[in-house]
């Protein structure tokens, strides 16, 4: 009990001192998988809106794809990427493997579908009345697919806090492309597996709780807005 | 002047086609359609609306054979506004639901807020603006979403049953301003299943049973879609 009490004391300090380590590593976190969050929203929400809105032959085995890349696991994700990115892969000579760009790069690609699925999601639940309203108000096809995104915002939304709570809690991703270097790619999640393997328990513990904290805020603002 | 012609038009929807061999709608003329419900009004409306592409028949707006495809078609439809028997508002206020359409053809700034005011003003909904979408009852939905379509000044406004649900003070109010925009070369349609509403309306009629259109002055030859239900 004492360990475990010493620990989490040990933890609390290291955060309130604003531990330099404990500093870098939260804020690799939040660097590579905000970016990475940006990119997947980018390329999700387009795909989500038009799956929602169109019909073609094929559109229900996409949506099937969809599902299946939503349980893609981390380390899948990795050692495809650190296929691509190793110096004998095809993208070996940009020199992005053991970057944030590699991390970003994976985290990127478990992201993009959970954010399309939940914007395909949010499309099916709209109104059906939205498109047709702002067609015969004048709008262009294109116009009117904006106007909907505009109408289930909140949805759209709470789709980018779901993929941004999936990158920041994954590991391997992190290990697999980023290596966890320290000061350069060492995230919460990786510096928590590498510091209790040492026996620095307490610094997994500070950076563990950093990590409760993002997730916990991360899950109230999604909360927030499934309730609007 | 023609707006608007149908010709040999047949549009598959649900249990049912709409064939319509001849329609044509002049400039600056009140049209009531008739029917059933079920019978293919709404269907009709949003063919003028330019909304559902025909399987097969010509739409001819203007005297120009409409393409179904492109901004040719973006630029007919804001000749046109449907109102829908349940119009939807968009999230927001009122004022910016009335700005949607007015800013898509490039009107902004005074001139703008001047039509919301007005068209606010004749609908009995002046000071309206910031009232939120949500926050309105049945009636005032209606109303907003009847001034969103009249701002946009369309050369041809249709309209989806839209007396139903209102009281009967409400009705006349609405018919004496209806009738008096063909004056101003609006062409209007107005879709009722009100058995009153074309007398007081005047204008022409034009009557739909089972999809098809059905000449004037004829007896309704068309069996009702449902029994009658008798009260034993």
């Amino acid at each position: 009990m004492g360990y475990l009490s010493d620990s989490l004391l040990t933890a609390i300090e290291l955060i309130l001192s604003f531990d330099l380590e404990v500093r870098m590593t939260v804020w690799t976190s939040l660097y590579t998988s905000s970016t990475a969050i940006v990119i997947a929203a980018l390329l999700g929400v387009p795909i989500g809106l038009w799956l929602g809105l169109s019909r073609f032959r094929g559109r229900q085995l996409a949506i099937t794809l969809l599902n299946t890349l939503m349980a893609l696991p981390t380390v899948v994700v990795g050692l495809l990427l650190f296929g691509l990115l190793s110096r004998q892969g095809p993208l070996g000579p940009l020199g992005l493997l053991f970057t944030p760009w590699a991390m970003i790069a994976g985290q990127a690609v478990l992201a993009t579908p959970i954010v399309a699925n939940l914007v395909l999601a949010a499309v099916a639940g709209a109104d059906n009345r939205i498109i047709n309203t702002a067609l015969t108000l004048g709008a262009s096809q294109f116009q009117a697919a904006l106007q909907l995104l505009r109408e289930i915002r909140f949805g759209v939304m709470a789709a980018v806090i779901a993929g941004f709570g999936r990158v920041i809690a994954e590991v391997g991703v992190a290990m697999m492309l980023g290596g966890n270097i320290r000061n350069s790619t060492r995230t919460m999640t990786t510096a928590i597996a590498l510091e209790t393997s040492k026996g620095e328990f307490a610094f997994g513990l500070a950076l563990g709780m950093v990590l409760m904290s993002v997730a916990l805020l991360v899950n109230l603002g999604l909360n927030v807005l499934q309730q609007r | 002047m023609m707006l608007l012609e149908l010709k040999n038009i047949n549009l598959p929807q649900g249990d049912f086609n709409l064939q319509v061999s001849q329609l044509g709608l002049q400039a600056g003329q009140l049209y009531v359609l008739k029917g059933e419900n079920g019978s293919g009004k709404s269907t009709l409306l949003r063919l003028l609306a330019l909304l559902q592409q025909p399987t097969a028949g010509d739409v001819i707006f203007a005297g120009l054979s409409v393409a179904w495809r492109g901004r040719t078609l973006k630029q007919l439809r804001q000749r046109i506004t449907l109102l829908e028997q349940s119009p939807l508002l968009f999230s927001g206020s009122v004022e910016k639901n009335l700005a949607f359409g007015l800013k898509l053809r490039g009107i902004s700034g005074c001139d703008l807020q001047q039509r919301i005011d007005q068209t606010l003003e004749i609908v009995g909904l002046n000071g309206f603006q910031k009232r939120l979408a949500r926050e309105l009852s049945g009636g005032e939905i209606r109303r907003v979403a009847l001034a969103r379509a009249l701002c946009l000044q369309p050369q041809m406004l249709l309209l989806d049953e839209p007396t139903a649900n209102l009281d009967v003070g409400q009705v006349a109010a609405l018919e004496r301003f209806l009738v008096r925009l063909p004056q101003q070369g609006m062409t209007v349609v107005i879709a009722s299943h009100d058995s009153g509403q074309p007398e007081r309306l005047g204008g022409e009629t034009i009557t739909l049973a089972n999809g098809h259109l059905i000449p004037n002055g004829s007896e309704s030859p068309a069996a009702p879609r449902t029994p009658d239900l008798k009260v034993v």
